[in-house]
């Protein structure tokens, strides 16, 4: 086998792995969102598909490709097609740079676990993939010639904005302290410990809090807002077109915790573990352990997404407008200026 | 002219009315079951017992006052019953203090002592007037512990009159309505005090062709229908003001209409021509031709049938009929069932575009049904407005009714036009119709000349047409539309019931049949524009507003007059009558 | 001027204002929730046998001799709805009025009891049928053949009648 056809099947492997993981990941997700909602409503929830229901969320898609797939007369028909697919594509682009552990040997060839290692703007890409994503949304609204579709659009736009911004700064302490925009680099610059939840919580609160807004989840869930908007962005959409939508929202929620883990947690890093196991370096084992750390501090974060949506209730406009322009951003512009001083204290004083 | 007060309103009346009268006259109403403006007094309810009292007056004469310089009344020693008692200058009248209440509740008592109160079954309950007053003037408690007395009930007076003695309060409105109105003396009251039941004389029966009308006086449910007897509950139905096409008399009816069906009719008071009655054979019959055999969409002949058709399509076959005969083959028959605005567009149709003179119509004359209360022989309501408007066959050379058989068999005339009226009934005609080359027929029903039609035009009936008819006095009265149809709603909007009002398509009691059937002149209209004659007619009242600037005797008319007067003189609409206090029995009854 | 003094501004303190503490304390309420047992029960399997104060779908009493209703159109009068549809007729026994149709639109019928509580007759009373499956218009309408109900199933109910009516 010529290197670059061992490559490209390895790359495939990725990506077929790395796209049902996801899918399923987000059917599980679905699962779960109803499975806590009940329980957080002394239900009991989805218990006839499977046993404990667990394939109710394979119905549901079933049943979802099954259904017609209306479009509007007056719809923007092209737009409308290609809104959904946005959606879910540039949700799904983001993987290409997420990884989940560190590089490992089979055969004398390194593996790396991402689709696209070394990337060294990793990070940008994330937050420009996931800004493409607001086009999805908004195009949705607009395509679908709907009032409430529009309304919803407008906000989600509106949103985005306003939160990406303070997204953006919130991490800036972080790139000051890992000095890359490497992923992989991050991750090992919180090694032994170092995890940035403890060094910037400040950002890690914003962080967090614009996430909610980045996936349109409670509280921050205004472009969909049921009660106001029917169904906000996606009133018109019906069948699987609507459930790519579904799709994307589970899958940004995905994303949204894996950064989390991968620039406040840590990522696969835990002290003390790897040194206990003892295993030699490179082998697949300790990227499996590592994807195993990883996983394990995602799952708490997602339960954590699923929690706030059956407890909070959903923001006023202006609230939402007031948390993140007024708040949020002052807070992380903030957190930068002194993030700034503390290190160059600490590197003034040789502690660094 | 006696000047009396009433309840502190102080009213002018005339010198030999009574109370009630003068008090009706001027929108007060006092109870009363016995009473009834068109029957004479007989006074044995006590419902209607007032107070009555005179200003007393100081040994000077002047009136005395009280503190507050009101006048100081006399009051009588005993009530009086104000339906006997005449008006007398001075006189200070109050019915609703607490003497008068004391009495009214204490009449209810004792009316209702052996009275069934079975409601529910009962089918006056709605428009009863022992209801509407236990429910105004009464305690609504009885003190009476005794059994109740139980008399006859189901018991059949006449043909189409049913009598429940327990529910009878012995008015005896029936009574006096079969001596003085209908002039058939056959009932009477039997056996004494609270025994006292209604009975025919022996080897009578009460079937004078008005008994139908002591149904609707008997203010509670002893005399009810034979005909209507649970057809529905009053407050279902939509009443609708109408006009009975029975005859020339244009006796004013309400149609009773639920689930787009004709019910019932009754009489509607119009002191100039029926007064409070209407002949039975009307509300049995009048109704019936409307809800059934109906032509329920245009048909035309293909082959040996007769299929339905849209009616694009039926028009412009029988305008394309029509356009293959010189103007002198063909002859148009107008009606006098139809209204003046379908025989008004009808003439204008046959001398403006078809351009012939062979203009008619067919009049049905039954001598045997006139009589000299309001029946009369003309069967049709609208003989006198077709003439007027201009279906006449006075022209030189025209062809009438009489001559028509003569010359169909001569082939001078190959095509007919009919509309509405069954000609092939007329013996003389039956065959005669088989030798023409076109016969186009507007019709409501399936009659034996719709069998030999070749294009048939479905027509409305008096109770789906807004428009005219003119009375054997040549009195206009206007009908409006009562059933629906599916070019048109009815008119009375939030006059209708309940169920009418807010009934949904697919509601089960909202489906009865809308049939596809037009007005005649709407239909003359679509033809006579076919053939050019580019005319814009939108509803009748523009016909109507056409008719009454072009035909002499109806200037001056519009349907708001019409109404408001219940009706116009022809030539006459500059001098109205006055339309007279409406005597309206129950008036907590749905419109 | 006008000045309006309790604003969200002034109403909050300022934890409230903070947000964190009092989000902080409803997950705490959810999360405690979550460890409690269903008070749902798994509905086709477990039935729930409804006492007489349940208003279900509305039924007519039918007796030994016969329905007790006497068609008075009361019932149909007084429903808000116009669920009901009622067409009397004639009969020879004693009570002279009988419906020979009846009909209740379960699509209509919003359960209100109103029918229950104006018939005179005691005719028409709530049942404890609550499972209520049509698959057309047309089966939802109910005639006399599904609306009449021996008095011996409805005793539960005509006794919650008498005693609180
Ligand atoms: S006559 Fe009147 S009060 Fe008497 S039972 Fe009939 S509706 Fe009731
Ligand atoms: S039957 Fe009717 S109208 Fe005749 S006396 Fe009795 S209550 Fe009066
Ligand atoms: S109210 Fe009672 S008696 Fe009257 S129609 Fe309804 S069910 Fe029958
Ligand atoms: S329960 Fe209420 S809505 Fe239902 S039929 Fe009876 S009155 Fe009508
Ligand atoms: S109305 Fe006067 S006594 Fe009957």
């Amino acid at each position: 086998m010529s290197p670059l056809l061992t490559d490209i099947l390895i790359l495939l492997a990725k990506v077929f792995l790395i796209v049902n993981g996801l899918l399923m990941a987000a059917a599980y997700l679905v699962y779960f969102e109803r499975k806590i909602s009940a329980w957080a409503h002394n239900r009991i929830g989805p218990n006839r598909v499977g046993p404990l229901g667990l394939f109710q969320s394979f119905a549901d898609v079933f049943k979802l490709y099954l259904k017609e797939d209306i479009i509007p007369t007056l719809a923007d028909k092209k737009l409308h097609f290609i809104a959904p697919i946005i959606s879910i594509g540039v949700a799904m682009a983001v993987y290409a740079v997420i990884p989940f552990g560190d590089s490992f040997m089979v055969g004398g060839k390194e593996v790396f676990m991402s689709v696209a290692p070394g990337v060294n703007i990793g990070l940008l890409f994330v937050f420009a993939m996931s800004s493409v994503g607001v086009y999805g949304i908004t195009l949705a609204g607009w395509s679908s010639n709907n009032k409430y579709s529009l309304l919803g659009g407008l906000r989600s736009a509106a949103q985005m904005i306003s939160y990406e911004l303070s997204m953006g700064l919130s991490i800036i302490g972080v790139l000051m302290i890992a000095g890359s925009l490497d992923l992989t680099q991050i991750v090992h610059a919180q090694a032994g410990g170092k995890w940035n939840i403890f060094l910037q919580p400040l950002a890690f609160i914003i962080f967090l809090v614009a996430s909610f807004a980045e996936t349109n989840r409670t509280p921050f869930d205004l472009p969909e807002a049921e009660p106001e908007l029917v169904g906000g962005y996606h009133t018109e959409y019906s069948g699987m077109k609507f459930g790519l939508f579904f799709l994307a929202e589970y899958a940004n929620m995905v994303t949204a915790s894996a950064m989390m883990v991968l620039l406040f947690l840590g990522g696969w890093e835990m002290p003390g573990l790897y040194e206990a196991l003892a295993l030699p370096a490179g082998s697949p084992l300790v990227a499996l352990v590592q994807f195993g750390v990883f996983a394990a501090k995602l799952v708490p974060i997602l339960f954590f997404f699923i929690w706030v949506r059956w407890s909070l209730p959903r923001f006023r406009y202006d609230q939402l407008m007031n948390l993140g322009w007024k708040v949020m951003l002052p807070l992380a512009l903030a957190n930068i200026v002194i993030t700034g001083i503390v290190m160059t204290l600490l590197k003034h004083y040789g502690i660094m | 002219m006696p000047q009396i007060t009433i309840d502190g309103q102080r009213i002018e009346t005339s010198a030999g009315k009574t109370i009630i009268e003068a008090a009706l006259d001027n929108g007060i109403d006092i109870p009363h079951f016995c009473w009834h403006p068109g029957l004479s007094v007989s006074g044995n309810c006590r419902m209607c017992l007032v107070n009555t009292g005179f200003p007393r007056k100081s040994a000077d004469g002047s009136l005395e006052r009280d503190e507050n310089g009101g006048n100081v009344i006399n009051w009588g020693p005993k009530l009086a019953i104000a339906c006997a008692t005449p008006v007398a200058d001075g006189m200070v009248i109050d019915t609703q203090g607490q003497r008068t209440e004391h009495a009214q509740n204490a009449i209810m008592e004792f009316l209702l002592i052996n009275h069934p109160l079975d409601c529910p079954i009962c089918d006056e309950a709605g428009e009863c007037k022992l209801q509407e007053y236990a429910f105004l003037h009464s305690k609504g408690q009885s003190r009476y512990n005794e059994k109740k007395n139980h008399k006859d009930k189901r018991v059949e007076l006449g043909p189409n009159v049913m009598f429940d003695g327990e529910r009878c309060i012995s008015c005896s409105r029936c009574i006096r309505f079969a001596d003085e109105v209908a002039k058939q003396p056959v009932l009477t009251f039997v056996q004494r005090g609270d025994h006292v039941t209604i009975e025919t004389f022996p080897g009578t029966t009460f079937d004078s062709p008005y008994s139908m009308n002591v149904n609707d006086i008997c203010p509670v449910g002893a005399l009810t229908s034979m005909d209507f007897r649970f057809a529905s509950r009053v407050w279902e139905m939509s009443f609708t003001d109408s006009i009975c096409p029975g005859c020339s008399r244009g006796c004013n009816i309400k149609v009773g209409v639920r689930n787009n069906e004709i019910l019932r009719l009754e009489p509607r008071t119009n002191m100039h021509v029926n007064e409070y009655w209407m002949c039975d054979n009307a509300r049995l019959t009048q109704y019936k031709f409307v809800n059934e055999n109906r032509i329920s969409s245009p048909m035309i002949r293909k082959g040996n049938t007769l299929v339905s058709a849209s009616w694009q399509e039926a028009t412009s076959q029988a305008a394309d009929l029509l356009k293959k005969f010189k103007p002198s083959e063909i002859m148009v028959v107008g009606s006098a069932r139809a209204t003046n605005e379908d025989n008004y567009l009808l003439a204008k149709f046959a001398h403006n575009t078809i351009k012939t003179n062979n203009i008619d119509f067919l009049r049905h004359i039954d001598n045997s049904f006139s009589d000299n209360s309001l029946r009369t022989n003309d069967r049709t309501p609208n003989a006198h407005g077709a003439v007027e408007v201009g279906v006449k066959h006075e022209q030189p050379s025209g062809v009438s009714m009489s001559n028509l058989a003569e010359r169909i068999k001569q082939r001078s005339i190959k095509a007919l036009y009919v509309m509405d009226g069954d000609i092939a009934a007329n013996s003389s005609l039956t065959d005669a119709l088989d030798d023409l080359d076109c016969l186009i027929v507007h019709a409501t029903n399936h009659n034996s000349t719709t069998e030999r039609a070749h294009v048939v035009l479905a027509s409305t009936t008096y109770a789906e047409l807004e428009g005219t008819f003119t009375n054997l006095n040549k009195r206009v009265q206007y009908v409006q539309p009562a059933v629906a149809t599916q070019d048109h709603e009815r008119i009375e909007g939030m006059q209708m019931s309940r169920w009418d009002k807010f009934g949904a398509p697919n509601d089960r009691w909202a489906r009865g049949e809308r049939r596809n059937c037009r007005q005649n002149w709407e239909i003359v209209q679509d033809i006579a524009n076919m053939l050019g004659a580019g005319w814009h007619y939108t509803n009748s009242e523009n016909v109507f507003k056409d008719i009454s600037n072009h035909v002499s005797a109806f200037s001056g008319m519009s349907y708001d007059l019409l109404q408001e007067f219940q009706g116009l003189t022809l030539g006459k609409a500059g001098s109205p009558e006055p339309k007279g206090v409406v005597y309206q029995s129950n008036y907590m009854k749905p419109n | 001027m006008n000045v309006n003094h309790n604003t969200e501004k002034d109403r909050l303190n300022f934890w409230e204002k903070l947000y964190l503490p009092e989000i902080a304390r409803g997950l705490g309420l959810t999360l405690r929730q979550m460890f409690k047992k269903p008070m749902t029960r798994q509905y086709p399997e477990e039935r729930w046998e409804p006492t007489g104060s349940y208003r279900g779908r509305p039924v007519l009493v039918l007796e030994e001799d016969g329905e007790r209703c006497v068609a008075c159109s009361l019932c149909s009068r007084v429903c808000p709805a116009l669920a009901i549809e009622v067409q009397a007729a004639e009969t020879t026994k004693e009570k002279e009025r009988y419906p020979v149709k009846f009909e209740i639109n379960m699509l209509r019928c919003i359960y209100c009891g109103f029918c229950e509580e104006v018939c005179p007759e005691e005719a028409i009373v709530m049942s404890k049928d609550y499972e209520l499956i049509f698959t057309n218009q047309e089966d939802a309408i109910l005639g006399k053949d599904k609306l009449l109900i021996p008095i011996a199933q409805l005793q539960d109910r005509l006794e919650f009648l008498r005693r609180f009516k």
